[in-house]
């Protein structure tokens, strides 16, 4: 099997993207279909006392007017704490209160304007610490009451939603056993996902059977799917997700968003389709962000640069709803001791409720909140030590077979390359200093781990047609991550057939079969895996075929190009040909297969704590060089070099493609992007003031591709896309350090910090140099 | 995506149909130049218009002329073409930098001059650069034509001292004498260009044969709540020298005469911080545009 | 209150009866039927929307219907011809220079006429132009390659 896998293949979807041709979630257009617009909450906390409609039910083309009345069940990601409409109290400013259906989208959004809320405002938790206070007002006084998935997660009657712990060895007496210990405590803030595409959705009721068509931008069809079920009271099945192309998601768009508001409003709307498009505003303001986190990291370590013990303490904020975070805030905390070997853990990781925007799933999964702690705190216990970041990574970072913090035996890893290879393209130890009177540069690096969603599974079928083509039929939407082109080439090799040949049609949950999200990095792995499986087959019903044709032993031919060649590698018949001779009968080959990484022997891990294995491992380390103005504070990121152990690349176009985009979304993140808040509102929701990086503030980006030999992996590749953004944060944090000595610990690293921080240092420089009295 | 409310559309052929139209509109009227600040506002709800009149119909009104004594720049040019003129760029510096880092591209193709003037944003960078070179604005309405200087023009953010019938027709820019440089610089969010500024410092300076400062100008951006001048500090140096230490001086001064304020975007005690930095970068570059080096 | 504006997309004359409310953007998607122009904040920060206006990128979400009149406007859906790749969009596809795709006809359209203008650009030349169309799955650096593959093609 040669051809396509391993190879610079050019994506699959690209024609249709350069010329405009491409269908994405906001380009679906139905007949008869009317248009909505929400009314949103002014207030983070407030008792809706009364809701009067009845102007915008009158007004031109409004064809119905909905409020939470009309919905009283409730859905969500793991606790099921959200309505479509806000039932009697808002949480958060920006939450849906009432939603209209117009002709246009003029008439529906002009029809807010005429909706009358008389609202009595609550005391609001608008931080995170605060929320745990004895004395708090409960985001959610009825916690205890909500179906959820079941487990002593929550702490009844107080806005903790999530509370877990993981303890290993002892780490008091780790503590004890060490000579130096080092204590620090830092922020991550909360993000947008901000893809360009916004959040859009148009559903269709049929009031016969009482199911529901929902066109969709999402990368989770199916947990969307059964996500919005239990809010509008019926089976999953009765609801139809039908994906159309996705303008970018980075974990955004998979819970019900406009999908809930557009549904609810077909569901009153006389069976005519209702598309809702969220605004910009809409998008930043009320759709989710990734979790703010405060992490408080403790670390001994020895004389001989051994990490020893590591206690933790996190605190994750998940806004109003928990959406996905309780398993964000789980699976983040996790990795709470890095891609290190530290023998003695102790982990306390709290997530708690607030009057603030929902928060869920981000590039990373709570990864990028830990690393940013984590290689902030690494690098500051090797500046107070004296010991060379590069050399006291690779000291104590893990290797093949070193046991997870559950007992699993890491496999397939590759930890010690990237950094090598990371720290030798940004020339480790050598940097002009000054390269100008007011510019100061500095180098830093950073490493981070990521497991994969764990369990999970991959369907497939490929429908080999008459005339030689595949379409590979599997709900893994293109997310923009090259998902269409892997599993394009994965099939091409696998049956044997030009990748021209090879279709990948759009995700359906009424036709496409089951899938896991496309998120946790995981498609390559997953899908690719049953893509191998299913595409197997058909070669070998091809050859069986032809055998029986040519009348000579299938063992003696073989499939590619699609050709069926022997094996003196004479070509004798091609695949379209092969088929057209049964074309009165009609031949179709169709096969399928099922990835699940439920039951590996890789998962093995100490009694009780499997369910922490990933079947896979991620690694990275990035390296950067910046630059920084010390007259105005602005940061300069010079170089990034981004070493990523991949498994196999399948193509590495498209893994040079998440590398380098990780790191554009890391700077943007590290130096630019935050959200404002006053009174509990946020008040940049817009691109005018919520910034992200241009093309101007990239710095040089060195894509590294790494790779490791992992068993259970098609063709060896792992995943690649979450890794890339979480160490560039705190790559540039170090980096800045090495500069200039200051260490910031919040997010983002904006130049009034730096200025600040500057300014703090050079008063105690001059103090320290004041002779003592 | 956010729509826009109604409102009546007009595209007057001359500027008397023009201030007729909106002096006769109640319910607020706009005039529609390059339409970046306009729209924009329209779609937030900073401005809701029942009436909007297009200037685009109108001749004349857009244009870069040398005249011997000033450059004429009518009110619709684009800001990319004050950017890209050769005769900006050599005349008038601080304008062509200020025209080449607002917005983006494709914002600076529909933006325009008039616009950026009329909207009297305190974050306005063709101001400070205008107010810089003298340059005067010429405004007609129904009390007829006249003109003023584009610093006396402002009032409050967001506010001129136009009335609703007013339209900037043009702007004058007097020609300098040998001797004469300016500079524009400003600081966004991002660092690196056409943000809208955190803070931004246009300088002019004319020097004598020995390189000492006959007159200068400094103008503030997003650091009070119009354009303005820094008078003290163009006092301060006016009849100097110009030395490294009385550029740190007037730098100082300058972040005292400014008037920052806490927003979304920046503190004022960094903006306080920018002013002096900037100030110091912008009399750098008007100094170098004058052909003056800045004595140790 | 309706105006009726002509212009010209892609090099055919097309008349519209619409409220001057509308932008070119929603003229172009929603009358037109040319959905490859994309909205990605409505307020001129983004670039999304770009299209070539009398040859120049422009915000289209900003500019007023009634604005349009008159006008030459290239979208995306201008520039192959019967299914032919320009080697603007060549380029993009072979180096990779787009993934989810939503920013890629604004910054096919933008590359298209930095070209035009000047077929050996400098990298700040580069970066100026498509400075104002932002990317949220960070194609720059591929971006770069294809424009060093489209002054490769043009020597
Ligand atoms: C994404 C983005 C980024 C921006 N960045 C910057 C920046 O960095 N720096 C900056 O300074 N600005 C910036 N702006 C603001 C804006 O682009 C400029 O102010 C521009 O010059 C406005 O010109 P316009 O022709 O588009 O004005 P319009 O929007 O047409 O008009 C603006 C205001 O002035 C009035 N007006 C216009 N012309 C006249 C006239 N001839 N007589 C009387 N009144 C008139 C209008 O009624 C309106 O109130 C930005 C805008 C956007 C959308
Ligand atoms: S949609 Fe027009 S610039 Fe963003
Ligand atoms: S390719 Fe996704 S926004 Fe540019």
């Amino acid at each position: 099997m040669t051809g396509y896998v391993g190879n610079r293949i050019p994506r699959v979807d690209s024609a249709a993207k350069v010329t405009g041709a491409a269908i994405y979630g906001v380009d679906v257009a139905l007949a008869g279909m009317l248009h909505g617009a929400v009314l949103r909450s002014p207030y983070p906390r407030a008792r809706i006392v009364s809701i009067d409609t009845s102007a915008a039910a009158a007004a031109p083309g409004v064809q119905t007017v909905v409020t939470g009345r009309d919905f009283s069940l409730l859905f969500g990601g793991v606790i099921k704490d959200q309505s479509i409409l806000a039932i009697d109290e808002v949480r958060y400013a920006g939450e849906p209160v009432v939603a209209v259906s117009a002709t246009t989208e003029h008439e529906a959004q002009e029809a807010l304007s005429l909706i009358r809320v008389e609202y009595e405002e609550l005391p609001a938790v608008l931080d995170m610490r605060a929320a745990l206070a004895n004395d708090a007002p409960l985001v959610h006084p009825d916690l205890h009451t909500y179906n959820r998935r079941p487990g002593d997660y929550i702490v009844p009657h107080t806005n903790i939603n999530t509370i877990y712990r993981h303890e290993r060895g002892d780490v008091e007496a780790g503590f004890a056993r060490s000579d130096y210990v080092f204590e620090g405590e830092y922020t991550a803030h909360a993000l947008s996902h901000a893809a360009l595409e916004v959040h859009v959705a148009i559903a269709q009721y049929d009031s016969v059977t009482g199911g529901y068509t929902v066109w969709v931008s999402s990368e989770r069809p199916f947990i969307l799917r059964d996500q919005l079920a239990p809010g509008l009271g019926v089976e999953p099945s009765r609801i139809r997700m039908i994906a159309a192309e996705v303008g970018g998601t980075f974990g955004g768009k998979g819970i019900p968003i406009a999908e809930a508001i557009a549904a609810g409003l077909a569901r009153h709307s006389g069976g005519r389709p209702v598309r809702v498009e969220f605004t910009r505003e809409e998008d930043l303001v009320a759709s989710q962000t990734r979790v703010p986190a405060i992490l408080k990291l403790k670390t001994g370590i020895n004389r001989d640069g051994f990490m020893v013990a590591r206690s933790a303490e996190v605190l994750w904020d998940s806004g109003a709803y928990t959406a996905y975070t309780v398993d964000v805030s789980i699976r983040g905390a996790q990795t709470i001791i890095g891609p290190y070997r530290i023998p003695n853990l102790s982990l306390l990781s709290r997530q708690v409720y607030t009057n603030k925007p929902v928060t869920g799933s981000f590039r990373g999964f709570g990864t990028t909140q830990v690393t940013w702690a984590c290689e902030t705190h690494m690098d500051e216990i090797t500046t107070e030590m004296g010991l060379d970041p590069v050399a006291f990574r690779l000291q104590n970072g893990y290797e093949e077979g070193d046991p997870y913090i559950n007992g699993q035996i890491l496999h397939g890893i590759n930890l010690t390359d990237t950094i090598k290879r990371a720290a030798t393209e940004i020339g480790w130890g050598s940097v002009e200093r000054k390269p100008a009177p007011h510019l100061r540069r500095g180098k830093g690096i950073a490493a981070m781990i990521k497991p994969s969603k764990t369990p999970s599974s991959a369907n497939v079928v490929i429908n080999l047609g008459q005339d030689g083509r595949a379409a590979v039929v599997c709900a893994a939407p293109e997310i923009g991550a090259g998902q269409r082109t892997v599993i394009a080439q994965i099939a091409a090799d696998s049956i044997g057939i030009r990748i021209e040949d090879v279709s990948v049609p759009d995700a359906d949950t009424a036709i496409t079969p089951y899938n896991s999200p496309v998120a946790s990095s995981r498609t390559t792995y997953h899908m690719g895996n049953a893509v191998l499986e299913a595409g197997t087959k058909v070669q070998a019903e091809l050859v069986a075929l032809a055998g029986r044709y040519l009348e000579v032993d299938p063992d003696e031919l073989e499939v590619r190009d699609g050709g069926i060649f022997d094996l003196d590698g004479e070509h004798q018949i091609t695949v379209k040909g092969l088929l057209s001779k049964y074309s009165k009968e009609g031949y179709w080959i169709t096969a399928s297969a099922r990835y699940s990484s439920a039951g590996s022997p890789l998962l093995k891990a100490d009694p009780g704590e499997e369910w922490i294995s990933s079947i896979f491992w991620m690694l990275c380390t990035h390296a950067a060089e910046v630059e920084v103005d010390v007259e105005t504070g602005v940061i300069r990121v010079v170089k990034i070099a981004a070493a990523a152990d991949v498994g196999k690349a399948i193509n590495p176009l498209t893994v040079e493609q998440q590398i380098e985009g990780g790191v554009v979304m890391g700077v943007s993140n590290a130096l630019f992007e935050s959200f404002s808040y006053r009174d509990g509102r946020v008040e940049n929701g817009n691109f005018a003031d919520y910034k992200l990086a241009t093309i101007h503030d990239i710095p040089e980006i060195v894509p590294i591709i790494v790779e490791s030999v992992h068993d259970e992996a098609p063709f060896g590749a792992k995943g690649v896309g979450e890794p890339a953004n979480a160490a560039t944060p705190p790559a540039i944090g170090n980096a800045i350090f090495d500069a200039v000595g200051i260490r910031i610990r919040d997010l983002p690293i904006t130049p009034e910090k730096v200025l600040e921080a500057l300014e703090e240092k050079a008063a105690a420089d001059v103090s320290k140099l004041k002779p003592p009295l | 995506m956010k729509r826009l409310l109604k409102f009546d559309y007009y595209e007057p052929a001359s500027l008397e149909d023009a201030v007729r139209i909106l002096a006769a509109a109640d319910g607020g009227a706009s005039v529609l130049a390059g339409g970046t600040d306009l729209v924009v506002d329209m779609k937030t709800g900073r401005l809701q218009p029942s009436t909007v009149v297009n200037l685009k119909g109108i001749p004349k009104l857009a244009g870069i002329d040398a005249a011997d004594d000033a450059t004429r720049i009518g009110a619709l040019t684009r800001v990319t073409e004050v950017e890209l003129s050769e005769l900006v760029q050599s005349r008038h510096p601080a304008l062509a930098q200020a025209a080449s880092i607002l917005a983006s591209p494709p914002v600076r193709g529909l933006a325009t001059i008039g616009g950026n003037v009329g909207r009297a944003s305190p974050a306005s960078d063709l101001g400070p650069a205008l107010i810089v070179h003298d340059a005067r604005v010429a405004i007609i309405g129904t009390e007829g034509a006249r003109e003023e200087l584009v610093e006396k023009l402002y009032v409050a953010p967001g506010v001129t001292s136009l009335a609703q019938s007013d339209i900037i027709t043009h702007f004058t820019l007097p020609l300098q004498p040998p001797g004469f440089g300016s500079a524009y610089v400003k600081l966004g969010k991002r660092g690196s260009g056409t943000d809208i500024a955190l803070a931004g410092v246009a300088a002019s300076v004319l020097a004598d044969g020995d390189g000492e400062i006959v007159d200068c100008r400094i103008a503030l951006a997003s650091l009070g709540p119009t354009p303005f001048r820094a008078v003290g500090t163009e006092t301060l140096l006016r009849s100097k020298r110009a030395t490294q230490a009385l550029l740190a001086t007037a730098a100082e001064n300058a972040s005292h005469e400014a008037m920052p304020i806490d927003d979304m975007r920046a503190s004022a005690f960094y903006r306080e911080k920018l002013a002096r930095v900037l100030t110091d970068r912008a009399l750098r570059g008007a100094l170098a545009s004058a052909g003056v080096e800045v004595a140790a | 209150m309706m105006i009726t504006v002509k212009l010209t997309v892609n090099g055919k004359l097309r008349q519209v009866h619409v409220e001057p409310r509308l932008t070119l953007l929603e003229v172009l998607r929603e009358e037109l039927l040319l959905t490859g122009t994309k909205e990605g904040c409505g307020v001129g920060e983004c670039g999304t929307c770009v299209v070539l206006h009398d040859g120049e990128p422009v915000t289209s979400c900003l500019v007023l219907a009634g604005d349009a009149d008159g006008a030459e406007i290239e979208t995306i859906e201008g520039l192959a011809e019967d299914g032919e790749l320009t080697a603007v969009q060549r380029a993009f596809v072979k180096t990779g220079a787009l993934q989810c795709g939503f920013c890629t006809p604004a910054m096919v359209l933008t590359t298209t006429a930095l070209f035009r203008k000047n077929d050996q650009p400098a990298i700040e030349d580069v970066k100026n132009a498509l400075g104002g169309v932002l990317c949220r799955c960070g194609v720059y650096p591929k971006l770069l390659e294809a424009v060093t593959e489209i002054k490769g093609a043009n020597p």
